[in-house]
């Protein structure tokens, strides 16, 4: 294989990681646990940012060079800078729940979430001193690259396996939480609130649950992004992105950890990638506004024929129960399709 | 001191003027928002874009030489057309398709981005402007309005009171507000509400088609985002008033809109969203059905 085509194929790995991590996160959010979280990209966002920050160390002041002005800024040690912005992915997301979930109807919530993530890009661009503005983060450090004396493209491929082993902890994660009791209870929830909370669930408390893991991967999934590209900027995270996880997670199936996978493949990495391919034509941004329309009709498309996925939650049968301990209809009732 | 406070004053006194031209925009736009919502039940997000398809139609009257008056009305009957086409053609059929709520914002989403990047693949990523006579200006009380202005603020208050005097006193309205309030009971009532949910959609899409072109003539350029954008405070207006009430988007647009321009004189103008998203999220913790809601239930019992 040419080194070129190394390059590219394990740059295209990784992304798929950061997509497949950031889908998962999306799908315990929206798929498992029913919330709307439209402001998903900023949660991805604010880790990426916190995982710049802490391995580019302290701002240096204009005068003395440095072209970047950012607030936090430290030299922490590998594997620290990505937990840490799984942290903040978390707080977030714990911040931002204890006002959009606790008692917003879910219209309301999808609407706040909207905003929140354009007012987060205008706040962010503006603030130049928070994290460099509309310019951005550029030249993060790349993990372990001082320590190990690889080749360019060996490196590379050290990068694929450090986003695979990060895969394979997350997966672990939703996994665990979606096959456990925990994951009935959520999509009991989602299915049928006032049946769950009359079983005596803390319907808001396992929101809140789902709400702040989905943060924490998202950062997870952002920290691994930008410590590849070591660069980040406002233009990374418009809010259109989510609508891109969005996709993946209804494509792929979702609710379904395996599908969602699959759409990670589909959508983000499949169609953003196949377009590298085309020639260019007509005007600048001509092709980028077909891909936004396509990526829409994409949507439309499988909500209308396939609103499941491409691969479905499993339906989950349950032996059935004495009728005395519970009335059948509330084990078995799911709303909607 | 003295001089501090005329400095202040001199700053202020014109920052209303704009609030109060801002707040005319957001007064078309978040009645026509809160009026589709409250009535179809659907939270059409592409909203923002719809207005700036119909800005760009006001931009081809306009740029073929006929007066900005046609393209105002061009603008509203695109929007009209245009929005009674997308619920008859897209969403009624997905929500007889059994989509969830969740679904059908993906699918305003995706409508939203489809509109959006398809006026950026026809026109290109360029700035656009009405072309219109040169504006003369205007002193009233210290606030200098340039005439184009004061036509935004009279169209405003007219669409208003249009639409204040529709839902108060005809047949229409009366029959709009049943159908908001509980469609099946006012369909077992006889109300044909197919009918008067197409006309909520006619209505408050030319709502959303004239809110389009009066951003646009209020502004010295726009692009492909300009009405998207917008939604930030369109939304803040439409939860402030109370989702679905008429009356209290009018309220919450004098708010937001002079609140929001009073904020870009003393603090910083990129800031004028952050304060539109800063009422929002006070009103949500404090009073997540809007400061008009409770006078309107009360009213609607009463009626």
């Amino acid at each position: 294989m040419s080194l070129a085509w190394q390059f590219y194929i394990s740059t295209v790995l990784v992304y798929l990681g950061v997509d497949v991590i950031a889908c998962w996160g999306l799908n315990l959010q929206f798929g498992v646990a029913g919330l709307v979280n439209f402001a998903y990209i900023v949660f991805q966002a604010a880790g990426a940012y916190t995982a710049a920050v802490l391995t580019l160390g302290p701002a240096k002041p204009a005068r003395l060079g440095g072209f970047q002005q950012y607030v936090g800024g430290a030299h922490w040690p590998f594997p620290l800078p990505i937990l840490a912005a799984g942290l903040v992915g978390g707080g977030l997301a714990a911040v931002m729940g204890s006002f959009a979930i606790r008692r917003l109807r879910s219209d309301y919530e999808a609407m706040v979430m909207l905003v929140v993530s354009l007012i987060a890009t205008s706040v962010a661009s503006n603030q130049v001193g928070l994290v460099n503005g509309p310019n951005g983060l550029a030249l993060v450090p790349k993990p372990l690259a001082s320590l190990v004396n690889l080749s360019p493209v060996d490196y590379q491929w050290l990068f694929v396996g450090l986003t695979a082993a990060v895969c394979l902890c997350v997966y672990w994660l939703v996994h665990v939480v979606t096959s456990a009791p925990l994951g009935r209870t959520l999509r009991a929830v989602r299915d049928n609130e006032q049946a769950a909370a009359a079983l005596g669930k803390n319907v808001t408390g396992l929101r809140m649950l789902a709400f702040v893991l989905g943060g924490v991967i998202a950062g997870i999934s952002g920290a691994i992004l930008v410590e590849f590209t070591s660069a980040w900027s406002p233009g990374s995270w418009l809010y259109p992105e989510t609508f891109v996880y969005f996709t993946a997670v209804i494509v792929g199936g979702s609710g379904n950890n395996l599908g969602v996978m699959v759409g990670a493949l589909l959508v983000p990495v499949g169609f953003l990638e196949a377009t590298r391919f085309l020639p260019q034509f007509g005007p600048p941004g001509f092709i980028d506004a077909l891909q936004w329309i396509v990526v829409g009709l994409l949507a439309l498309t499988f909500l209308w024929f396939w609103p499941r996925g491409v691969i479905p939650e499993r339906r989950r049968r349950f032996p059935p129960v004495a009728e005395a301990r519970a009335p059948r209809s509330l084990i078995r009732t799911r709303i909607g399709r | 001191m003295a001089a501090c406070g005329v400095a202040a004053v001199s700053t202020l006194v014109p920052a209303i003027g704009f609030g109060v031209v801002t707040a005319s925009i957001l007064a078309v736009a978040g009645v026509g928002f809160t009026l589709q919502f409250g009535v179809t039940n659907i939270l059409n997000l592409a909203y923002g874009d719809i207005m700036t398809a119909a800005a760009f139609v006001a931009y081809l009257v306009t740029a073929a030489g006929a007066s900005v008056w046609l393209a105002l009305a061009a603008g509203a009957a695109f929007g009209a057309v245009f929005s009674v086409a997308l619920n008859r053609g897209l969403y009624t059929p997905f929500v007889r398709r059994g989509i969830r709520l969740f679904g059908m914002i993906i699918v305003t989403i995706a409508v939203s981005l489809i509109v959006q990047n398809g006026l950026l693949a026809i026109f290109g990523a360029n700035f656009f402007s009405l072309r219109m006579a040169r504006p003369a200006s205007v002193h009233i009380a210290g606030m200098v309005f340039t005439s184009v202005q004061l036509a935004i603020i009279g169209i405003a208050i007219t669409a208003m009171l249009l639409i204040h005097l529709l839902l108060r006193y005809t047949k229409l309205g009366k029959a709009m507000r049943a159908t908001a309030t509980d469609p099946e009971l006012a369909r077992n009532c006889g109300i044909a509400t197919d009918r008067v949910i197409d006309l909520a959609w006619a209505i408050s899409g030319a709502l959303c088609g004239l809110a389009g072109v009066i951003l646009v003539m209020n502004v010295t350029a726009f692009t492909d985002t300009t009405g998207s954008t917008f939604l930030i405070p369109i939304v803040a207006v439409a939860v402030l008033g109370g989702i679905g009430q008429p009356h209290g988007a009018m309220l919450g647009a004098l708010v937001i809109g002079i609140a929001s321009e009073l904020a870009a004189a003393i603090i910083s103008p990129d800031y004028k969203d952050v304060v539109a998203f800063v009422i929002l999220v006070i009103v949500l913790l404090a009073r997540p059905q809007g400061i008009l809601s409770e006078i309107a239930t009360r009213k609607e019992v009463a009626a």
